[in-house]
């Protein structure tokens, strides 16, 4: 009987439950899905700006079978204005007819105005939104961040996925650092070292088919170069060139691209691609003074060479060189982060926390300043491979017999 | 049921032969399909009256008795009267192999009925019971329910003789046991307990058969009825007796330990105590090569799964827990459903309505015109209902994976079993999430392993765990892997004895051993001397696997 009057009871919580749906649920139709948010300074002073992207889904996928009611347009981009984050967004509310919903969302773009504001409310609120993923991409732009976002770019249909793979196959130009939220907390939370976040701009880049004459018509985002920060507000930019020294730092470096002159009298150039890089930051403390060594080895291989001598003459010229420019590209971080933003963005004082950590305690207050005073010196070793099959130069056979 | 119907007095057949007569007349109604015929000797020194039903005994096998009885009746006259004539036939002649006498009146009764002649004498207390049985029945067949690609195809008949008989024909063991039981006061269906002395487990036998004994009912049309009167747990919807149409799952069931059960006039036998996974266990596992058997084994519990919970889980992640989705993905479905007017979980409980509808139509029409349920179904389902923007492509695509699903596990019970706890999971994940869908798995996984099969957890051995008998759960390990029977089964004896995994013969230079050396004086095969031969070389400590095949140790 026992039995009986169980089942009896567990129909009938089935039936109510039944009866209650829509509590709280909601469709996976009746979502906004924001797949990129921008975030801009107010027109209102003290306000702030959210633009967000949003995604229509039967545009994107086009006919599956289904009737589609597509529009035609891909995303929706709408921004509204709060004092804060959370008021922004709720004021999105008065006109998205979706419940506005940000799991699914790429990356978070931060204009520089607002970054220079500091960026401590952005990040406790997009830490304490249970909804969004942790490898969301953070960036900021020179540009506008609502025109950023709303920019159609890349081959996706989707530009929020369009900077999602831009992220993805970044490694192979490293000219940005691949900063989530997940980094950006960390850094953020560290007590050592600054935080960095990649920059993406729109350039004019796109070729419109319609006006194939007029280069440059439509705007594509870029993703190049580093916003440096001091605690929570931003403080400078790095070039794309300047930013792969840090990389080095900060990063698993997967790739680079190196051209150097032949110096063998031609004018032309020899490129070099860069991999298999071991770095490694050794610091020490003596008589109070703080010392970094850092070791850089790289392995090179020619790619493409438009020299006129031979690879074997060229060898050690060119690994000297090479060498040479390498020393100088971290050299230079090194020196913007001593010198010119104080800013020590190079995860250098969590190396030496984690060597030194008593001593750490002592100088953690004002270590900054103890930064740029460090002494850094830098050692850099890149081996040269060639492929050994090509070892003249290309030069065209009609050529080679009249010699 | 009220009990003295089931024992009313037995009435006996006195010396007069005429109210011998009138007793089984009177007794039968005169039913059309009675045949009576009263004959005589030609000495007249003998008469008497012979009954069958007709359709049920074999006529030629009457006629033949009826011939014999008439030849001896002869020969016997004279012979020591006074002696129950019946008797006297029985002890002097021989003209059937089964011929027994009952003073019953019952036993005549019901020997009639089962299609054997029942021959009343003058000057006997007896009835002669000659086995006249021969009906048309179907003959063997493949079994339609449980098809296999390697195996043999004979399944049951609505014989019971025929069936114990492909059992015995697997299984030629002294101790294989066949007892008999006539269950149904109306049907009188004659049920058979099958089991192996010395292997099936202890006390099993006398717990089937007290059970079967205390069945009161008035007719056993069919196996199931005696399974629903036997079950442990009648209130749970596992099935906790698996019922088989193949007599070589029956006769691996005997070999490990278990009883069948097997009921007059229906190919489904009664196989007890039933486990969970022998519902996912196919013949072919045993009988393919045992990668193949436990790829295909773990391939079915992926489909119990599948079948059990994809719909539940598609409803619950897309009205619940969106962000568990992979973007893209998001996109593919949100985009399916933009013109769909119903919330997920009435379009899953729509489809899922409309597919089992589907499959018991297909069940239910007549053959000739099954195959337009199909068309009409999967237009209806599969296109129609998307084009008209009524459900989304995806949940076609779940729903079809979950009927195929459903489709390959091997025992028709259990799949049902699973299709019906579909709902309450789809009705919890549609109105719970994860939280819904998370309790109503626990709940049935707690049931199920609350639940036992005469005796025997229902989730053995996985839970309590049993680590010998892991090798045929999740894999079905090799044959001569398989050393010990099941712990289900009695006894020590194994099942394969020692070293039994084949290998290659040992060899020295198997080059040499295959092709023998031919001396350069004389030619052809003559050359090669049979002690040259590999099987007939010593070996080092082992005798070699070929030696002991050919050799026949």
């Amino acid at each position: 009987m026992t039995s009986i009057r169980f089942l009896t009871i567990l129909m009938s919580l089935l039936t109510v439950m039944f009866i209650l749906t829509g509590c709280g649920q909601r469709q996976i139709n009746d979502l906004a899905i924001v797949t990129a948010v921008g975030i801009d300074p107010g027109d209102k002073p003290n306000h702030v700006r959210i633009s967000v992207q949003i995604v229509r889904p039967a545009d994107i996928r086009g006919q599956t079978g289904a009737p589609s009611g597509g529009t035609g347009e891909p995303i929706y981009s709408v921004k509204a204005e709060g004092r804060t984050i959370f008021e922004a967004i709720r004021n999105l509310g008065k006109f998205s007819s979706r419940r506005v919903y940000w799991a699914h969302n790429y990356v978070i773009v931060m204009n520089e105005q607002y970054a220079r504001q500091g960026i401590s409310d952005m990040v406790d609120f997009f830490s304490r939104n249970h909804e969004l993923r942790m490898n969301t991409w953070v960036v900021v732009t020179p540009d506008t961040a609502s025109e950023v976002i709303s920019t159609i770019t890349g081959l996706e249909v989707v530009p929020g996925e369009a900077m999602d793979k831009l992220f993805r196959y970044n490694r192979i130009v490293s000219q940005a650092p691949r900063t989530n939220l997940m980094r950006l907390q960390e850094s953020f939370l560290s007590r050592t070292s600054q935080l960095i976040l990649a920059k993406v701009s729109l350039i004019p880049r796109g070729i419109s088919n319609k006006k194939p004459s007029e280069y440059g018509s439509i705007e594509q985002v870029e993703l190049s170069g580093t916003a440096i920060f001091r605690d929570d507000k931003m403080i400078g930019w790095l070039s794309g060139e300047e930013t792969r020294g840090l990389l080095f730092f900060v990063e698993d470096l997967q790739s680079g691209v190196m051209s150097i002159a032949c110096g063998d009298g031609s004018d032309g150039r020899a490129t070099f691609e860069l991999n298999e890089f071991q770095h490694k930051a050794q610091p020490s403390w003596e008589d109070n003074r703080i010392h970094f060594n850092i070791r850089l080895e790289v392995n090179a291989s020619l790619v493409e060479s438009g020299c006129q001598t031979s690879i074997r003459d060229m060898q050690a010229t060119w690994q000297k060189q090479l060498t040479e420019q390498l020393t100088q590209e971290v050299e230079h971080i090194i020196d913007l982060a001593q010198n010119k933003y104080k800013a020590d963005f190079l995860k250098l004082g969590e190396t030496f926390h984690n060597k030194y950590p008593y001593e750490w305690k002592t100088i953690q207050q004002q270590w900054d300043e103890q930064f740029s005073q460090a002494d850094i010196s830098v050692n850099t070793s890149v081996h040269l491979h060639t492929p050994m099959l090509i070892i003249k130069p290309m030069i065209s056979g009609k050529q080679e017999e009249s010699k | 049921v009220d009990s003295a119907a089931f024992h009313s007095k037995p009435i006996y057949f006195s010396n007069d032969y005429q109210l011998n007569k009138l007793l089984i007349e009177e007794r039968l109604g005169g039913s059309i399909d009675l045949e009576q015929r009263e004959f005589c000797s030609p000495d007249a020194s003998m008469s008497g009256v012979y009954f069958y039903i007709q359709g049920l005994a074999d006529s030629a096998e009457v006629a033949n008795t009826l011939k014999s009885l008439l030849v001896y009746s002869e020969q016997m006259a004279g012979t020591r009267s006074g002696v129950d004539s019946a008797t006297r036939f029985q002890s002097y002649i021989s003209i059937n192999s089964g011929l027994k006498l009952t003073p019953s009146l019952e036993d005549a009764i019901l020997a009639i009925l089962s299609g054997d002649t029942v021959i009343l004498l003058q000057d006997s207390s007896n009835a002669i019971i000659v086995s006249t049985r021969g009906w048309n029945s179907r003959s063997v067949d493949e079994p339609a329910t449980e098809n296999v690609v390697r195996g043999p195809r004979d399944g049951f008949t609505e014989s019971i003789r025929t069936n114990t008989a492909s059992v015995r024909r697997r299984i030629r063991d002294s101790n294989l046991r066949l007892e008999s039981m006539v269950i149904g006061a109306k049907t009188q269906t004659e049920i058979n307990i099958a089991y192996i002395e010395g292997v099936v487990k202890e006390g099993l036998v006398q717990e089937v058969r007290s059970r079967l004994q205390g069945i009161r009912i008035d007719a056993v049309l069919e196996s199931g009825y005696i399974e629903e009167l036997i079950e442990d747990s009648p209130l749970s919807i596992f099935n906790t007796i698996q019922s088989t149409e193949r007599p070589d799952k029956v006769a691996a069931a005997l070999l490990e330990g278990r009883v069948a059960i097997f009921v007059d006039n229906t190919p489904f036998v009664l196989i007890l105590p039933t486990f969970f996974w022998q519902s996912i266990q196919a013949p072919d596992d045993y009988y393919s090569r045992y990668y193949m058997g436990s790829f295909f084994r773990m391939l079915r519990y992926f489909a119990y799964v599948f079948s059990f919970t994809l719909s539940a889980l598609y409803v619950m992640i897309v009205s619940f827990h969106q962000e568990m989705i992979p973007t893209g993905l998001a996109l593919t479905i949100a985009s399916g459903r933009e013109v769909v007017p119903f919330p997920v979980l009435i379009e899953a409980l729509m489809m899922e309505f409309a597919f089992e509808l589907m499959r018991e139509a297909g069940l239910r029409m007549p053959k000739p015109i099954g195959s337009a349920v199909s068309i009409v179904g999967s237009l209806i389902i599969g296109q129609a209902a998307v084009q008209a923007g009524l459900v989304s492509p995806t949940i076609v695509i779940i729903v079809a994976i979950t009927g195929l699903a459903s489709f390959s596990i091997p025992n028709y019970n259990t799949s049902f079993s699973i299709r019906l706890l579909r709902f309450p999971l789809l009705i919890a994940s549609g109105t719970l999430g994860l939280l819904g869908f998370v309790a109503v798995v626990f709940a049935v996984l707690i049931h199920a392993l609350s639940i036992r099969s005469f005796g025997e957890p229902y989730m053995a051995p996985a839970s309590p765990f049993r680590p010998s008998d892991q090798k045929d759960i999740i894999i079905r390990v090799p044959w001569w892997k398989m050393k010990k029977r099941p712990t289900l089964a009695n006894g020590t004896d194994n099942r394969i004895g020692p070293d039994q995994m084949p290998e290659p013969p040992e060899s020295q230079d198997s080059r040499s051993d295959l092709f023998p050396p031919i001396p350069s004086d004389s030619s052809g095969l003559q050359a090669a001397e049979p002690e040259l031969l590999p099987m007939e070389q010593p070996t080092k400590n082992k005798q070699s696997y070929w030696f002991r095949r050919l050799s026949g140790k």
